[in-house]
């Protein structure tokens, strides 16, 4: 193909507009674009839902990373002075919305991240905070799938799937129940726990798996999974996946009659849940990390949250609150803002206090007790039902 | 079995009552309400808000307090329907069908994130919720909610089957299908009785709504979407188009997913109604009660 | 009249363009200007995130550019087109991680899963009135995302991740970010170029005319069934390389990205920029993909914005912002009233 004069000299105009511009800006010839400074703000990357359906819990996460965020600045900060600064982005629980938000916090220079709530978006975050070596304290996100990258910059400081079955099957066989049927709502996070379940239930042998199925989330009638278990009649249902369902199968399952008990997975302890369920709620267990409200001498951090942000903590603002406070512990310990040094430092963290216990890492970069406890609904509100000690 | 009959009939009757408001318009202007599932939404939104607004309610009125809910949420999303023919369908009725069309998909868009952006994104627990026994017979559990919203249902498509059959309104709606002009010629009002179709489906699908929020307790914004779809699909069934039809289609639809969920597994669900569809369109497309359309040029 | 004449949805232009800026706009050149600021533009800003969003909206060009194949030149609504998307991403993705084999080499096995999924869903439905088949691409797009998602070989919900970069020779690495900007924009150049020669050649001007009327292509000797069902397929390819390339970039695939709303976004691409010309789709794609990042914070509501703004469109500009050009006149007498009404009540 020819080109015209005219062509030739709108795109000369546009190269040589666009080249004098290059200069001073971060292009391909300007030089190397990745700064981290040895002075100003350190950042923390948080890369979590904040539009969409999970948004309410990336609420809950930015709220509780900001405030450690304060605390620790107002302490002085961190490298003997220096403030931190958290850089909230969006990804929507979607991989690619979470792949520019990933980009855009390396771009804009960020040291650690402490974000990961939904396991599907999480994942391709890893290749590229690898690749700009920043670490990344997941403070939610716990699929199996996760652990298995083997990725050198990840440490989860949630419990993981495994753990979470473990101690579900330590509460089912505590409590007697010898039928369980198991139900996921075909996300990654919530197969992940059923089939974890399932293989620990079979390897364990005393506890029987009559049902194990998969329901589509987004529906309002789950009557065909409410059939299934009416017709395996098990003494426990265990519910592996989020609250807008849980509390629809939980209603559907009362009002068929269902006599058993009924569990939830993490996912599903919010509020909302007893909301949705209805009556039927009252007396279902959930497998879960300790919350702000379970935990004993916590009244001080939910009073100070509540003046912060004129809102309760909900599930994860403890988890984030942790992944910022052990991101600064870490920047400390390497002294430096290097990430390979920051990994390290990580690496070796030994006995530091978190909500969940003193942190150490497994040679999986994952923690060493899920901290998973037993909660119940009593009078519409998630109450510690059993610590698992 | 019994119970599997039950459970199809039962989630049947929602899909015929939404199905109802897709054939009808579709009848009359040969429009694809594509927007029409995001009305449902709207009706159980609505209801939402005037519950809120009231405030308590004892539970022994709850029955009571929904009928009246349901009136003023079809009353709202009757109007609703007609302000979306008027603003964006009207304009466009010598348009091609392309355009029409894609106008649908974006009324869609705007009613699911308009809610969104009014009610948050959040799904909400409805303020009042049917309960009631529960019975066995013939080895199906039947609850009481269950029966009332069937009753409520099929009331509503009697009334529409009076309306349509023997009122003068219904005799011009059935002879704006049949051939516009010839009605034009004839003297009907051809305008105001697409705008009554309109209020008419689009009431009959708020309607829907609320019973879904009282007996499901959990009402989100993109409710619609997939019930929409499975709405046409089981317009499609019955033969678009004819009033019976979507009736029988919801039911048959309601069926078929039932058996689909049980034989294949409740993820599967979706994907079997939608075969069902593709098949019907391919096999018989004018459904099971249609009748076949000589294609005029 | 008969229910699948559709009167014409290009503009009334009778006059050839008048002023000098539309004839520079309608300049045939204008690719090149527009391939020379993307080639230009990482010379400006090169920050991972800046590669990362260009990158993304050059493959989004891609899709929106097949897209308007089907609903631009030959007015089958598709509403399921990123089903398309995920099989090519899926195929080059599981077949790259089977085999370990840079994703380059899975191309043969794209472009013969794209034009079966073509075949598949084009060949039952296209028998189908436009509105029905608007619903049935609908159905057949959930359909491939539910699926994605229940099946054990596509992953199931995690999808597949760590999936091989496109071609890796010693050091020279086509995954590097600014290399894989490049060979991605090479790649959408050539398809959308190829897009626009297909929309002025023989079968383009079938598939207009099966556009405008389908009655009278048909009576004109025009296999209407087999045109409709090539631009599927060759909706299908675009939509299948937009899908390898998406994969290359992500290195991951998962089901969440293959939901309706993808598939609206690229429908809101092609009818935004004006359907059936091609620089308009691709300038709306780029709005289309480029706008939310940079008002990342008001998420909320976009999609409240993409939905209005289709309905204003429809009604008031059905053409599209920048719509083609390039069609005979009509031929109506410009002082007799527009018998919409009467056409009106015969549809």
């Amino acid at each position: 193909m020819k080109l015209g004069k005219r062509s030739t000299l709108l795109m000369g105009v546009a190269t040589a507009v666009l080249l004098t511009t290059a200069g001073c800006s971060g292009g391909l010839l300007g030089g190397g674009g990745n700064s981290t400074a040895d002075s100003g703000p350190i950042k923390l990357a948080m890369v979590i839902p904040i539009s969409g359906s999970s948004a309410p819990t990336g609420a809950y996460m930015r709220n509780g990373a900001q405030m450690a965020v304060d605390e620790i600045n107002k302490d002085g900060g961190v490298l003997g002075g220096r403030q931190l600064e958290l850089d909230v982005e969006d990804e929507a629980c979607d991989a690619q919305q979470s792949v520019a938000g990933a980009n855009k916090a390396v771009s804009n220079g960020a040291v650690v991240s402490v974000g990961g709530y939904c396991s599907g978006a999480t994942l391709p975050e890893i290749p590229i905070f690898q690749k700009a070596d920043i670490p990344m304290i997941i403070p939610a996100a716990n699929s199996q799938d996760l652990v298995k990258q083997n990725a050198n910059n990840v440490f989860m400081i949630n419990g993981t799937g495994k753990q979470q079955s473990t101690a579900a099957l330590t509460f089912i066989k505590k409590q007697g129940f010898a039928t369980v049927a198991l139900v996921d709502d075909n996300t990654s996070y919530s197969k992940d726990i059923n089939t974890e379940t399932r293989s620990q239930i079979e390897a364990d042998g005393t506890v029987k798996a009559v049902l194990s199925t998969s329901v589509t989330a987004g529906e309002s009638d789950y009557s065909a999974v409410v059939r299934d278990i009416m017709g395996a009649n098990p003494s426990l249902v265990y519910w592996t996946g989020y609250y807008q369902e849980g509390g629809l199968i939980i209603n559907q399952l009362k009002n068929a009659g269902f006599a058993g008990k009924i569990m939830v997975a993490d996912g599903s302890v919010d509020p909302s849940l007893a909301q949705i369920a209805g009556a039927g709620a009252e007396g279902v267990y959930a497998t879960m990390t300790q919350t702000p409200e379970t935990l004993k001498g916590a009244e001080d951090w939910i009073a100070n949250y509540k003046k912060a942000f004129k809102s309760d903590p909900g599930p994860y603002s403890t988890q984030s609150y942790d992944a910022v406070r052990l991101a600064a512990k870490a920047i400390d310990d390497a002294k430096s803002t290097d990430g390979k040094a920051i990994i390290k430092a990580l690496e070796a963290i030994d006995g530091f206090q978190m909500f969940s216990g003193p942190l150490k890492f497994t040679p999986e970069r994952t923690l060493s007790s899920g901290g998973f406890v037993i909660l119940a609904i009593k009078g519409g509100k998630f109450v510690l039902e059993d610590d698992l000690s | 079995m019994s119970q599997l009959i039950w459970d199809g009939l039962f989630v049947g009757s929602f899909y015929a009552l939404i199905a109802l408001g897709y054939s009808m318009v579709y009848g009359i202007i040969k429009l694809l309400n594509f927007a029409h599932g995001d009305i449902y939404m709207l009706g159980a939104f609505v209801g939402f808000a005037a519950l809120t607004s009231l405030g308590g309610i004892p539970a022994s009125l709850s029955i009571g307090a929904l009928l009246v809910v349901m009136l003023v949420s079809m009353l709202l999303t009757g109007t609703a329907g007609v302000l979306i023919e008027r603003l964006a369908y009207r304009p466009l009725r010598g348009a091609p069908r392309l355009a029409v069309l894609i106008t649908a998909v974006g009324v869609s868009f705007s009613l699911e994130y308009g809610v969104s952006a009014i009610a948050g994104p959040n799904p909400r627990a409805f303020p009042i919720r049917l309960e009631g026994n529960v019975f066995s017979l013939l080895g199906a559990r039947i609850s009481l909610p269950q029966i009332i919203l069937m009753l409520i249902a099929a009331v509503l498509m009697i009334l529409l089957n009076f309306y349509v059959q023997k009122t003068s309104t219904g005799r011009a709606m059935r002879s704006i299908a049949l051939d516009r002009n010839a009605s034009l010629l004839m003297g009907i009002n051809v305008n105001s009785v697409i705008t009554r179709t309109f209020f008419i489906g689009s009431a009959l699908a708020g309607a829907a709504g609320v019973m879904a929020g009282a007996y499901y307790g959990k009402i989100d914004f993109l409710m619609g979407f997939i019930i929409g779809l499975k709405a046409f699909t089981a317009a499609v069934i019955g033969g678009i188009g004819n009033i019976k039809g979507a009736m029988l289609g919801g039911l048959v639809l309601g069926f078929v997913e039932a058996f689909g969920a049980e034989w294949f597994g409740g993820q599967w669900r979706d994907v079997f109604a939608f075969a069902v569809l593709i098949l019907f369109l391919t096999l018989r497309p004018t459904g099971i009660l249609g009748e076949r359309v000589t294609e005029r040029v | 009249m008969s229910e699948n004449v559709d009167t014409t949805l290009a503009p009334r232009m009778t006059r050839p363009p008048s002023s000098r800026l539309s004839r520079l706009f309608e300049s045939r050149q204008l690719g090149w200007v527009a391939l020379g600021i993307a080639v230009s533009a990482p010379f400006v800003i090169a920050t991972p995130y800046a590669l990362n969003v260009m990158t993304t909206a050059a493959i989004f060009v891609l899709l929106a550019s097949g897209l308007n194949i089907v609903v631009g030149y030959c007015g089958l609504l598709d509403l399921g087109y990123i089903a398309f998307m995920a099989v090519g991403a899926y195929t080059s993705g599981i077949i790259a991680k089977a085999f370990d084999l840079p994703l380059i080499f899975t191309i043969p096995a794209v472009l013969v899963m794209t034009v079966l999924a073509g075949l598949i869903i084009g060949a039952p439905t296209l028998r189908l009135r436009s509105d029905y088949l608007a619903i049935v691409t609908l159905g057949f797009g959930e359909i491939t995302r539910i699926t994605a998602n229940n099946l054990t070989v596509t992953g199931g919900p995690s999808g597949i991740f760590g999936i091989p970069g496109l071609l890796k020779i010693g050091d020279f690495d086509l995954q590097s970010p600014a290399v894989f900007y490049y060979v991605t924009v090479i790649i959408v150049a050539g398809f959308v170029l190829a897009a626009a020669r297909l929309g002025r050649s023989r079968l383009g001007r079938a598939w207009r005319f099966v556009r405008e009327d389908e009655d009278a292509a048909e009576a004109m000797g025009i296999h209407t069934y087999r045109v409709k069902l090539l631009a599927y397929i060759f909706g299908a390819i675009w939509g299948g390389f937009g899908g390898l390339l998406f994969a290359a970039h992500l290195s991951a695939v998962s089901p969440q990205s293959f939901i309706f709303l993808q598939s609206a976004l690229v429908l809101m691409a092609v009818v935004l920029g004006g359907m059936g010309n091609m620089r308009g789709v691709v300038i709306g794609a780029l709005v289309i993909s480029l706008l939310p990042e940079l008002l990342r914070d008001l998420a909320a509501y976009r999609y409240l914005a993409f939905g209005l703004l289709l309905i204003v469109v429809m009604v008031f500009r059905p053409q599209g912002f920048w719509p083609s050009l390039g069609y005979e006149p009509e031929r109506r007498k410009p002082d007799i009233p527009d018998p919409a009404g009467a056409t009106e009540a015969s549809r």
